[in-house]
């Protein structure tokens, strides 16, 4: 079953969903995100992660924004396969995730993932595993943009 | 044969460009080989292929149509 906004329930035969949004994830979007659920009354528990730009400061240099660029067709592949392998270990009633592409501004939300399950364990776990492993697996790059213009590639840690 | 090459992350500054085209590389060892010769700080850089969107860590056959990504570590989220 699909929705415009892009859910997905636990069913088979699901195809490869756009995770990607331009710019970053608002805050309102995340609420209107939760409130979308309070029709699925079988769901007891979610859990959310919310990613967020960090101003670092490197050298005395202090990190303005992130320009991600992706692999878009290779990670939404991988993404499919992510999503497949966590709806058969654990056992949600639906999952939705959102990347950032383009400039995001430090403090500002640039990964949304959210689980939601019957009974709480599923929905922590669920989430906490599917952000590790877009960290790990999805062909995504992040551009460390600072202050005064100049740049250096993010290195994941 | 001219095979299709797309750049992500840090290389796009080695490369300067986010594709490039070679030409006559049968598999990705020749292509490999071809690309430092080129470009001779790829010899030092951290970086992954994927041909037609399936990582390969084995020296693997090319086709006209082949897709190859040269991709640094990934850095999302």
């Amino acid at each position: 079953m699909e929705t415009k906004s892009g859910q997905t329930t636990g069913m088979k035969g699901r195809k490869p969903k756009n995770v990607f949004v331009q710019g970053a994830v608002a805050a309102s979007f995340i609420a209107d995100s939760i409130q979308k659920h309070s029709s699925k009354t079988d769901i007891g528990g979610h859990s959310i992660f919310l990613g967020q730009v960090r101003a670092d400061v490197i050298n005395g240099k202090e990190v303005a924004s992130i320009e991600y660029t992706a692999y878009e067709e290779m990670a939404l592949e991988k993404m499919h396969t992510i999503r497949e392998d966590i709806f058969s270990k654990y056992d949600l009633i639906c999952m939705h995730v959102y990347h950032s592409l383009g400039k995001v501004a430090a403090g500002e939300i640039s990964l949304f993932v959210f689980t939601s399950s019957a009974h709480r364990k599923a929905a922590i776990d669920a989430c906490e595993e599917t952000v590790e492993r877009i960290k790990a697996e999805l062909p995504v790059w992040g551009k460390e943009i600072f202050v005064d213009e100049t740049y250096q590639w993010k290195e994941s840690k | 044969m001219k095979t299709n090459i797309i750049v992500f992350g840090q290389l796009t500054d080695i490369i300067g460009n986010d594709k490039l085209v070679v030409n006559n590389a049968g598999d990705t060892n020749s292509l490999l080989e071809e690309l430092k010769k080129g470009y001779p700080a790829l010899e030092d850089s951290k970086f992954i292929l994927a041909v037609d969107k399936k990582l390969v860590t084995e020296n693997t056959l090319l086709n006209t149509n082949s897709t190859i990504a040269l991709m640094p570590p990934f850095s999302g989220g």
